[in-house]
């Protein structure tokens, strides 16, 4: 407990840090949170796009689209906030050797190379996606319960931690290749189909991308609670994919850790 | 040494170094086939219930998707503006401020053998689905052969404004210490522009034609669009390749401009 609690204490000051660093170069955190509210508006755009040429999308119309969309926003800005800083540079430090400054930190490997870094500009965002799913919600007419709120949030941060599982999983590819050069491209390949509704995927796409991996039922499932109320089914399935790939993302960093044996020269 | 043969061996390297990084390259080739299979999911969803989006059926907007992606490994200044700034920031570009090479056409010898090794590992993965997926896929119905014709230059053209384009923001790292939140920016509009997150003809007419006067415009919707009959107008192919070659030439203008300014701010320092 009391090492768990040290880490908790890590974190925080590596996140009081952070923050101080974001507002010694406001520019720099300024420009950031625009780029990633143009990329949001970009996915937005493809919604009201397609819209306008048809109806539905695997019988979604466009504000549950926009619901699903926002809600993948959320959990993407939540991840670039926390995790994205981190490990997309553990794939530059495994090369570069820089990675040995984080073993010898008194801490959990993983722990340490995950948590280092707090983007701000990502939680500026936050909000934004949050705005997006409540209009989509309101144009809808949903009218979410108490429980179905906490229940989201919940759901939101299973996705949080599949995000994070599988760009872990990707970017430890790096102890095996010689750079990581192109290889985060896997993360954002994979969660492109978390802006699809599941009923679009057919055939092999379904079995690979609904069941096999958990690209969609990330964002399927918190969206659907908004929409169509609890379904037990959807929720077991989405706290089990989470546990899972947690666990087979630990197990490929683990495996490459082992691997490693520093760079520097 | 001649000019030509300086350049020809930074080339010659540059394809030496670029296959250093081959299985890098054929990783991201085949992780590219992920968001294929994604625009396939959402575009096949689109047009269930219809024949046509914006006048052109499903595959040839699917077959537009997968040219651009091919594209996008032959053309796309991909990692060019993080070398140049880099070069500057580490002081590695003092060495052709001494030598009779010029730092433009350096790094245009690199971008071309970076995008011939990038453009034809990307090619392998296509291939391998190719059976799978082309059936799906249609190419312009008719006598097209002269578009395809204004296609050649168009892509040429296409390269040169994307590496331009990727220099550019490369000598801004004489004034900013840090630019790669303008070049996220730049790739984020170029990908709306570009006309990589959905065809430009889909948007409102009054867009499309303010798109058409922009650089991005060229940068790879142009050429795609030539040669997957989305543009079928020869005279609307030519105007458009006159304002790609104005386009080309203001960039190239703004680069120099850009490195005389530069290098006046620049210090160099070291033995």
């Amino acid at each position: 407990m009391s090492a768990l609690l040290r880490h908790l204490r890590i974190w925080l000051a590596s996140i009081r840090y952070s923050l101080v660093r974001a507002m010694m170069f406001r520019g720099d955190f300024i420009m950031w949170a625009l780029v990633e509210l143009f990329w949001m508006s970009v996915n937005v755009l493809l919604v009201g796009i397609i819209y306008d040429h048809t109806e539905s999308i695997a019988g979604w119309s466009k504000y549950e689209m926009l619901l699903l969309v926002g809600t993948t926003l959320l959990v993407q800005r939540l991840l670039m906030a926390f995790f994205w800083s981190n490990l997309f540079e553990l794939g530059r430090n495994v090369r570069s050797g820089t990675f040995d400054f984080f073993l010898a930190q008194p801490g959990w490997p993983l722990f340490m190379v995950s948590t280092r870094k707090f983007d701000l500009d990502g939680l500026v965002n936050v909000p934004v996606a949050l705005a997006i799913v409540v209009y989509s919600a309101h144009r809808l007419n949903l009218d979410p319960s108490a429980a179905q709120i906490v229940v989201y949030a919940a759901l939101v941060v299973c996705g949080l931690v599949l995000h994070y599982a599988t760009l872990l999983a990707i970017i430890s590819l790096v102890f095996w290749l010689q750079s990581a050069k192109g290889i985060e491209g896997g993360y954002f390949g994979l969660t492109e189909f978390s802006r699809l509704p599941r009923e679009a995927l057919r055939g092999v796409a379904q079995v690979v991308f609904v069941f096999a991996l958990p690209v969609v039922v990330v964002s399927n499932v918190p969206a659907r609670l908004l929409i169509h109320g609890f379904e037990p089914g959807m929720l077991a399935w989405m706290v089990g994919a989470t546990v899972f790939w947690l666990a087979v993302a630990i197990a490929v960093f683990n495996a490459g850790l082992r691997r490693y044996s520093s760079a520097s020269s | 040494m001649s000019a030509l043969a300086k350049y020809r061996q930074v080339f010659l390297t540059g394809i030496q170094t670029s296959l250093v990084y081959r299985w890098n390259f054929a990783i991201r080739a085949t992780f590219s086939l992920l968001h294929l299979v994604y625009i396939f999911i959402l575009w096949g969803a689109a047009y269930a219930g219809q024949t046509e989006i914006g006048g052109f059926p499903l595959a040839a907007t699917l077959t537009y998707f997968v040219v651009l992606l091919i594209l996008q490994f032959f053309l796309s200044a991909a990692n060019d503006d993080y070398e140049i700034s880099e070069e500057i920031r580490n002081g590695l570009i003092n060495q052709f401020l001494t030598k009779p090479i010029n730092y433009f056409a350096y790094r245009l010898s690199l971008y071309f053998s970076a995008r011939i090794v990038t453009g034809v590992l990307s090619l392998l993965p296509f291939l391998c689905i190719l059976p799978f997926i082309g059936p799906k896929l249609a190419l312009p119905a008719g006598d097209h052969l002269a578009l395809y014709a204004v296609a050649v230059p168009a892509l040429l053209m296409s390269a040169f404004i994307q590496f331009t384009i990727a220099y550019c923001f490369g000598m801004l790292t004489f004034w900013f210490l840090e630019i790669q939140s303008f070049i996220i920016l730049s790739l984020a509009v170029e990908a709306v522009l570009g006309g990589q997150i959905f065809p430009l003809d889909l948007m409102p007419p009054w867009l499309y034609q303010l798109s058409s006067w922009l650089p991005y415009y060229y940068q790879m919707y142009f050429p795609t669009a030539l040669l997957t009959g989305r543009i079928t107008d020869l005279s609307v192919a030519l105007q458009g390749l006159a304002i790609q070659a104005a386009w080309a030439v203001a960039l190239f203008l703004l680069a120099r401009f850009l490195w005389t300014r530069g290098l006046r701010r620049h210090t160099a320092v070291g033995g």
